[in-house]
């Protein structure tokens, strides 16, 4: 038990999805209702949250147990910031209602007003409870008993700018109400009202309802009501059947909308915001909000959950209105709102535009949350994701993951299909040699390229197919560590660092030696090689360059691959000059090497690492020896065949302590 | 402590052949996962493919089944399945370093069981071929002391990396950053014990038959995050890494660690050896027990037997035959009346016909009483080939040296000694290696219990009296040293 406490202590509270801009928003938990509000320069997110069926509760209908708040700084980055409300903590509700429907939240006065529908302990139906917090976070403190005179779901308050709230819902039509100061409380009369009676269900008695139902708004199924200000202008949005099946048209919710110059209306029915979901999802439900200047849409549909559209996720959209204050119908996209930045993995699945035959599927249509990859058809088809940010990058190359049943190439490009290509991808999936290579048709493999061209600031990624289908999952760009920088020829003497060191290397372009294994390295072996090449060492026009290491080590392997002809079955000559202020008695060499490695202070071998080495921390020691004040020239070669090359060096004193005061008076 | 341990070590030395072979069937692997159990049989996967079966822990052959090809694979028992993890990729042989790192489960490891099924591999790390990194030769830890699973992974090609996967599901903690614990080795795996995390790693020159110098290594820390040092203190982040097993006994390169508890105090280390010399210099399967010395795991010698006082640890005294004690016929010198001027002379050992004559002529209790190296003290091990065997040895018959007058069980529980071995279950012992370098001693049967002992074993009832009782590491009484002198 204690062990299950403490691993869900570490996994369950808090946590961030990293630089997904696309839709769905939230991709490890249903979401469904999304009020989201501006709090503190933030965006909060407060849907609802669907979870499968419990066991004892209607199969294929709602289920949700408590809520969660997420937030935002980008509208990409959401950081989940656990459950706040559940429903075994409401006084008055039923602990296994699983009724927690759409919510609201608001602030006045610094404080925040969470509204929320739940099944009461006793009786049908819904009613609608307050929580409040001193943050839009929480933790919330719940009111021991719902709003009198509520009886419905899908609250909305709207603060006006005189202070006055007003509070909506949806229940035996859509109902406004004037709220009193204290944000719990309905002001004004309520009154009696006979409750519809439900065919098999006994008849209610009388209940005492507040408010007024919402006058002008047209005739047909109605829920979900948010309302706000922009200007002058109050909106009154709402989810709206306009369909039957009598006259074939598709029975389920648009967003629609109604204007007023007055918070509870009459209201002025304008149309929708957006039309059904073409996949049958029933419900919609949804908000507006302006962040940073722009005004968005948060809606749902069930991408998750193709087959059961009461397992819900939240969406985003941008939205524009024209002059006269009505609203531009708003079309969902995969590709949802923010700026992707380029160093996150980009979900090019959730595209902005496609050639036509580009197919998205899941990557594991049992755990959807994995998400969903794009196939390229074949040569020419094409997919655009827009809105990648380039900024951070440096020194970048670029990393796919993809999947093709036969080899095959992709290109990922600037703009548009015939865009300036930016990487190009071969995609080899059989291959003959190698004994761990067989066939890797139809696995996902992470593939990388270099970069041919980096676009500036934000822009848009065009994949394009050069050759037979290619299946896509993500793409993300990468900087590469920086494993050393050259020494200027005015840069002042180095030191070995805290633990002694040396960082400041001349180093030889790479000479080749084809090696296949690295046991051939014998002493015999090596002190003929080297004393070979170094005989020819005064002829080679090869070029030197005076770099100082970004770690403890000296990367060989990534200096060959920036200036050698291969990094494989290299030769490295090395050379460091130590200036020491007096004469260093009995110190030793202190070395590591991958591979093998020949020593010589002042043009005398010190010490010898034959064999297949890899590199460690003073793996050999030379005897003791004495560096001479002044000048001291400390050579080195390391040659490997199949290897991550590289080599650290230091001096230990008689105690094992590394002499780090001498300088390193390297210069280009 | 030592003493204990180099007692063991020293005994084995001694012998002048292999009277036993390793693993016996056909336990040819590369990289083998940790053994894994299921319904009562064991099973071991490789690099390639496949992986190993074996009934009883001793004899191994093909069959083990998993699908998605790639390298070195490692198994986890979670809850009521098995978690199967692999790298798809070649650690850059024959290709780049686009490692990619895959877990599935199964039901079942038995792929004749209508429940053998693996779920769709699901990538949990990946090294995407530009970075110091290998992402091949995953190993996992499910820590008894929080309940998460790590994972390292990694090769020569840069860092060794830890990952945490969710144990519910296979993946990977959402969130979860990759951290760098170890250079210099691949094949790693991470153990913990008595609270501290081992992190074992192999060095050297893989895959190049009898001349690869393959070794394991350790480093260890308090944190599972590291730093592992070794037993200077150097980081395994610096190369670090004190040696677990090496070559030796006929075979070299041992790597790919794996371990396996049997009991408390009785644990075994699996890995391959890359050439066999008795076997062609094949890549086979190797168990040996896994020692702990000072909080440092080492590999113990595989036993082979051999003759031997069987010492209690309780009070040191040795398991004999009750029978009359011969006196050694002896020109007494006292010491005040030594004659330095003689020349020296070797006294012979009593031996087995001077006193073989006053023993009893049907079945001989036993007692254990000071060691005086005469012929019913001293014990004769022998590997029973037909009979089977445990992870790590086969039943071994003990008989008087020089006779067949073998140890047996009796329906007692208490024990004696036959005139003549039978190859009867009750004369046929199990033998291990604990980890405090002491011996664990077992019939394979104790007649009128049902089925294979596992938990009666040689025991100490008193300083002088031997019984079968329930195996206790915690007890002296249940531990024996093997000592040939």
């Amino acid at each position: 038990m204690k062990h299950k406490l403490s691993l869900s202590l570490v996994l369950g509270l808090l946590s961030v999805s990293f630089g997904k801009a696309q839709n769905p928003v939230i991709h490890d938990l249903f979401t469904a209702d999304p009020t989201a509000r501006v709090f503190n320069g933030k965006v909060y997110l407060y849907p609802s949250h669907d979870i499968l069926p419990v066991e004892g509760t209607r199969p294929n209908w709602f289920c949700m147990a408590d809520y969660h708040v997420f937030s935002s700084e980008n509208l990409v980055d959401w950081t989940d910031h656990g459950v706040i409300v559940s429903q075994e903590q409401v006084p008055w509700g039923n602990p296994t209602g699983y009724s927690m429907w759409a919510p609201d939240c608001v602030e006045k006065g610094g404080k925040y007003y969470f509204y929320f529908p739940n099944a009461p302990k006793s009786g049908r139906g819904f009613a609608i409870g307050v929580a409040t917090a001193d943050q839009p976070e929480g933790p919330f403190r719940l009111e021991s008993e719902p709003i009198k005179g509520v009886s419905g779901i899908d609250p909305c308050v709207l603060v006006d700018e005189d202070g006055q709230s007003y509070i909506y819902w949806s229940g035996m039509g859509i109902r406004g109400a004037k709220l009193k100061q204290n944000m719990k409380e309905l002001d004004g009369e309520l009154r009696e009202m006979k409750m519809p009676r439900r065919e098999g269900m006994p008849e209610m008695p009388p209940m005492l309802v507040g408010g007024e139902e919402m006058k002008g708004l047209p005739e047909g199924f109605k829920e979900g009501p948010f309302a706000f200000r922009r200007g002058n202008w109050y909106y009154l949005t709402f989810p709206w059947v306009r369909g039957s099946k009598e006259n074939g048209a598709n029975p389920t919710e648009t967003l629609a909308y109604a204007m007023s110059k007055s918070p509870l209306g009459p209201w002025d029915f304008k149309g929708i915001i957006m039309a059904e979901h073409e996949n049958h999802c029933w419900t919609n439900h949804h908000s507006l909000v302006e962040y940073q200047g722009q005004w968005y849409l948060f809606y749902h549909n069930n991408a998750y959950s193709p087959n059961d559209d009461k397992r819900r996720s939240v969406c985003i959209e941008k939205v524009t209105f024209n002059s006269d204050g009505t609203i531009c119908e708003v079309k969902p996209t995969l590709r949802g709102v923010g700026v992707a930045p380029a160093t996150s993995r980009i979900d090019v699945d959730r595209y902005s535009a496609i050639s036509e035959g580009c197919t998205t599927a899941f990557n594991d249509t049992t755990a959807t949350f994995r998400g969903w990859h794009a196939t390229l058809p074949g040569k020419g088809s094409w997919l655009r994701f827009a809105d990648a940010d380039f900024s951070p990058l440096t020194d970048a190359y670029l990393v796919a993951c993809v999947k093709a049943n036969a080899n095959t190439a992709f290109s990922v490009r600037e703009k548009s299909a015939k865009g300036k290509v930016i990487a190009r991808f071969t995609v080899t999936v059989k291959s003959e040699q190698g004994p761990f290579r067989r066939d890797m048709s139809g696995q996902w493999l992470t593939l990388t390229a270099p970069l041919e061209y980096t676009p500036k600031g934000t822009a848009d990624l065009v994949v394009t197919c050069e050759g037979d289908a290619v299946s896509i999952d993500w793409l993300q760009f990468k900087n590469r560590p920086r494993y050393f920088t050259p020494v200027a020829s005015d840069a002042s003497p180095a030191k070995p660092d805290e633990q002694g060191f040396i960082r400041r290397w001349k180093l030889m372009e790479p000479i080749a030696k084809p090696i296949r294994s690295n046991i051939i390295f014998t002493n015999t072996w090596l002190r003929e090689t080297f004393d070979e090449e170094l005989a020819r060492l005064p002829k080679q026009k090869a070029k030197w360059h005076t770099l100082d290491s970004e770690n403890y080590n000296m990367k060989l392997f990534r200096f060959a691959e920036k200036y050698g002809s291969q990094t494989y079955g290299s030769l490295f000559w090395c050379e460091t000059v130590i200036d020491c202020p007096e004469e260093m008695q009995n110190v030793r060499l202190a070395a590591g090497s991958n591979g093998a490695s020949i020593w010589w202070l002042n043009d005398q071998e010190i010490l010898l690492l034959e064999g297949d080495r890899r590199m460690v921390v003073d793996d050999g020691v030379s005897a003791r020896l004495t560096l001479n004040k002044g000048r001291n020239v400390l050579r080195c070669a390391v040659i490997n065949g199949p290897g991550l090359s590289d080599m650290c060096v230091r001096f230990l004193d008689e105690n094992g302590k590394p002499v780090t005061n001498f300088q390193i008076p390297l210069s280009k | 402590m030592n003493k204990k341990y180099l007692t063991g070590l020293f005994a084995l030395c001694l012998l002048p052949f292999a009277l036993c072979k390793a693993q016996v069937g056909a336990p040819y692997i590369h990289d083998p996962s940790t053994i894994a159990e299921c319904d009562g049989k064991y099973y071991t996967f490789g690099t390639g493919g496949g992986g190993l079966i074996s009934d009883d822990g001793w004899s191994w052959h093909s069959g083990a089944e998993r699908p998605g090809g790639g390298a070195a694979p490692d198994v986890l028992k979670i809850g009521d399945r098995y978690l199967v993890i692999y790298g798809a990729t070649g650690g850059g042989l024959g290709g780049g370093h686009n490692g990619r790192i895959l877990t599935m489960w199964n039901k079942t490891l038995d792929p004749k069981s209508p429940d053998f099924k693996y779920t769709d591999a699901v990538e949990v790390c990946a090294s995407d071929g530009m970075e110091d990194q290998d992402a091949i030769d995953p190993g996992m830890l499910l820590d008894p002391t929080t309940g998460r699973l790590w994972v390292s992974y990694g090769t020569y090609f840069g860092t060794i990396r830890l990952i945490e996967l969710d144990p519910t599901t296979g993946f990977r903690v959402k969130g979860n950053q990759e951290k760098n614990i170890a250079i210099d080795c691949e094949a790693t795996d991470l153990i913990w014990r008595d609270g501290w995390y081992y992190l074992l790693g192999t060095h050297g020159t893989c895959c190049d038959g009898v001349n690869s110098t393959y070794n394991i290594v350790v480093g260890r820390s308090r944190s599972v995050e590291g730093p592992y040092l070794d037993n200077v203190g150097r980081d395994m982040y610096h190369g670090g890494g004190k040696m677990v097993i090496a070559a030796g006994d006929r075979v070299c390169g041992p790597g790919h660690f794996g371990r396996t508890i049997i009991d408390e105090g009785v644990e075994i280390m699996s890995c391959h050896y890359e050439a066999d010399f008795e076997r062609s210099g094949r890549s086979v399967l190797g168990i040996r027990p896994l020692l702990w010395k000072n909080g440092w795991p080492v590999a113990g010698e595989r036993f082979k037997g051999g003759t031997f006082e069987i010492e209690s640890e309780r009070r040191g005294y040795a398991l004999e035959l009750t029978v009359d004690f011969v006196r050694i016929q002896q020109e007494r010198e006292r010491f005040w009346q030594m004659d330095l001027s003689k020349p020296l002379v070797s006294i012979p050992d009593q031996k087995l016909e001077d006193v073989v004559g006053t023993w009893p002529q049907g079945n001989i209790p036993l007692r254990c009483g000071d060691y005086m190296f005469r012929p019913h003290q001293r014990w004769t091990i022998t590997p029973v080939d037909e009979a089977g065997g445990y992870l790590s040895n086969p039943y071994f018959k003990i008989t008087i040296a020089g006779t067949e007058r073998a140890l047996a069980a009796t329906a007692d529980k208490e024990l004696t000694t036959v005139p003549q071995f039978t190859g009867a279950e009750e004369q046929l012992w199990r033998i291990e290696q604990l980890t405090d370098g002491t011996f664990r001693i077992m019939p394979k049967h104790v007649p009128g219990i049902e089925g294979t002992n596992t938990r009666l074993c040689l025991y100490s009832a008193a300083d002088s009296t031997p019984t079968l009782a329930e195996y206790d590491f915690q007890s002296d009484n249940a531990k024996w040293n093997l000592r040939n002198h």
